[in-house]
């Protein structure tokens, strides 16, 4: 996976999101971001997947503009997206989110829509839940689910943004060891994450988002064992103090 | 905690329930006792095709301008969501000067003004009687959507801006993150308030006599205007119109029911 932003700008009024953010990242399998709250991930989140249109600067991933042509659409058709919560629609099963954007979105009859989905379903243990309603559902079965939908359609990219931060420490754990699985399987992720421990497990590359900048960035082990920034020295021992 | 509180509280719910319908049944004699016209059902059996007639256009006139006044109020949502400014300030002025008249200035003035107007009258095959009806169900239709609309704009925008980015997020287009995701979750959430405004339709329906539509009000009137009558006319008013609003409400109840997604 490759990620190249050069000056990438996102402004929100007077607001710098992303501030000129440069970052050159070349044959990652799993990239994370950590940084402090506000920093600026979720947006470059959403840049890379196409869901925002950047206000100026230049962003390719594995070589695609994400906001290119037809507004990102064929883009984010070819990922997979996992926000922090409320990712799922209410006035649907748990079943139904999954084999709905199958269907409509990527044109498979309903057989081949219902096959794919009960293959991801079951792969996260959620047979039982399938035909409940998000409401119905705890938190942790709510955001499988979202994976679930997520990488259905067996997405180049999966990209998550802070998928555990809405949970307890024991959904957490069961929904990390899901996207842990994956990562091993092959599946290219980039993730924002506050489980330092998580992102030393799975992630090779890191990213330290700061004041819309990248602050820091290199291998996993690089960034959270000897980090050459004085700006992510002070937000590990920060994060760390009562890890 | 009583070990049984299913069966305390039925016999609450059975004691409360025979005080209720003591007391309206109390009420009712007391109330139709003091009156000194007197019942003369026999008179409106003799008048029952008249009545019935009147019944039937009422039904007729709702039936029509219920489908009717979605149509509207879906062009008017359209207008008011779109892009070009131009055309959603013209929605959004129309929809408020009719909701800021009347009913019945707007049946008085669409009718007396703009259906009477030759053109208009001749390219809708407005003239007889059935075109009186075809002007008062578009008239009610236009009056109803104006409402309508207000209640599916407002459901349309209370729906949280994190499941428009779900939505995208899963590749739907701008047309399928409408049709799959807002469009749904916000009929379920104004379901009871457009139920009440069709319910309000068939209730309105009634100031289209003021143009001569012989609708159910106009037929009890001139019923009782006819035959002397007394209060009978005014029951079976109550009763007739209730035959059709209660069914619609009762439809609206079973429809939120069945599409409940929060527990
Ligand atoms: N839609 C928006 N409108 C206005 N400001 C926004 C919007 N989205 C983000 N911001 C601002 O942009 C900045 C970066 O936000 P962002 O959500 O990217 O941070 P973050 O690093 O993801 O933080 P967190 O760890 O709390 O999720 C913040 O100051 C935020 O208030
Ligand atoms: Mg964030």
């Amino acid at each position: 996976m490759d990620i190249s932003a050069a000056a990438l700008t996102k402004r929100y009024g007077p607001l710098a999101a992303l501030d000129a953010l440069d970052l050159e990242v070349q044959g990652a399998r799993v990239m994370a971001l950590i940084g402090p709250s506000g920093g600026g991930k979720s947006t470059l989140l959403r840049a890379i997947g196409g869901l925002e249109l950047p206000t100026s600067g230049a962003l390719a991933v594995n070589g695609v503009d994400p906001s290119g042509k037809d507004g990102g659409l064929s883009w984010r058709r070819r990922n997979g997206f996992l926000f922090q919560q409320f990712n799922l629609f209410p006035h649907l099963t748990a079943y139904r989110n999954v084999t709905l954007p199958l269907e409509k979105v990527h044109g498979h009859a309903p057989e081949k829509a219902k096959s794919l989905a009960d293959e991801s379903i079951e792969r996260f243990g959620l047979a039982a839940h399938a035909h409940k309603l998000p409401a119905q559902l705890s938190g942790g079965q709510q955001q499988r689910v979202g994976l679930a939908r997520a990488i259905a359609h067996r997405p180049e990219i999966l990209i998550l943004d802070e998928p555990t931060s809405a949970l307890d420490p024991e959904m957490t754990a069961e929904v990390l060891e899901l996207i842990g699985e994956l990562a091993t399987g092959g599946q290219r992720i980039i993730l924002s994450t506050h489980e330092m421990g998580f992102a030393r497990a799975v992630a090779d590359q890191i990213a330290l988002i700061a004041a819309g900048k990248v602050a820091e960035h290199g291998t996993a082990a690089g960034v959270l064992e000897s980090p050459r920034e004085e700006i992510t020295q002070r937000f590990l021992s920060k994060v760390m103090r009562f890890a | 905690m009583s070990a049984r509180p299913g069966a305390q509280r039925l016999l609450l719910e059975a004691a409360v329930g025979l005080l209720l319908v003591t007391f309206v049944c109390a009420l009712f004699w007391w109330v139709f006792a003091n009156l000194d016209t007197a019942w003369e059902w026999s008179r409106a059996w003799d008048y029952r095709a008249h009545l019935l007639d009147g019944w039937g256009r009422t039904l007729w006139i709702s039936l029509l301008a219920l489908p009717g006044s979605c149509l509207v109020a879906g062009l008017l949502v359209a207008g008011s969501r779109t892009k070009l400014r131009t055309v959603s300030w013209f929605t959004r002025g129309f929809v408020e000067l009719v909701r800021g008249m009347p009913l019945l200035t707007l049946v008085l003035i669409g009718y007396y003004v703009v259906f009477a107007q030759k053109s208009v009258s001749e390219f809708f095959h407005l003239d007889g009687p059935e075109g009186k009806i075809a002007a008062g169900i578009a008239l009610l239709s236009i009056f109803t959507a104006a409402y309508l609309s207000e209640i599916l704009r407002g459901g349309l925008d209370s729906i949280p801006q994190g499941q428009i980015d779900s939505a995208r997020a899963v590749g739907f287009d701008r047309v399928q993150v409408f049709r799959y995701v807002i469009f749904p979750q916000a009929l379920r959430r104004v379901l009871p308030a457009l139920a009440g405004q069709f319910v309000t339709l068939v209730k309105d329906s009634s100031l289209l006599s003021v143009i001569g539509i012989m609708e159910f009000t106009y037929g009890a009137r001139t019923y009782n205007s006819a035959t002397y009558g007394g209060i009978e006319g005014f029951i079976m008013l109550g009763i007739g119109y209730l035959l059709i609003t209660l069914p619609i409400a009762g439809f609206a109840h079973w429809m939120e029911r069945r599409f409940r997604y929060t527990m």
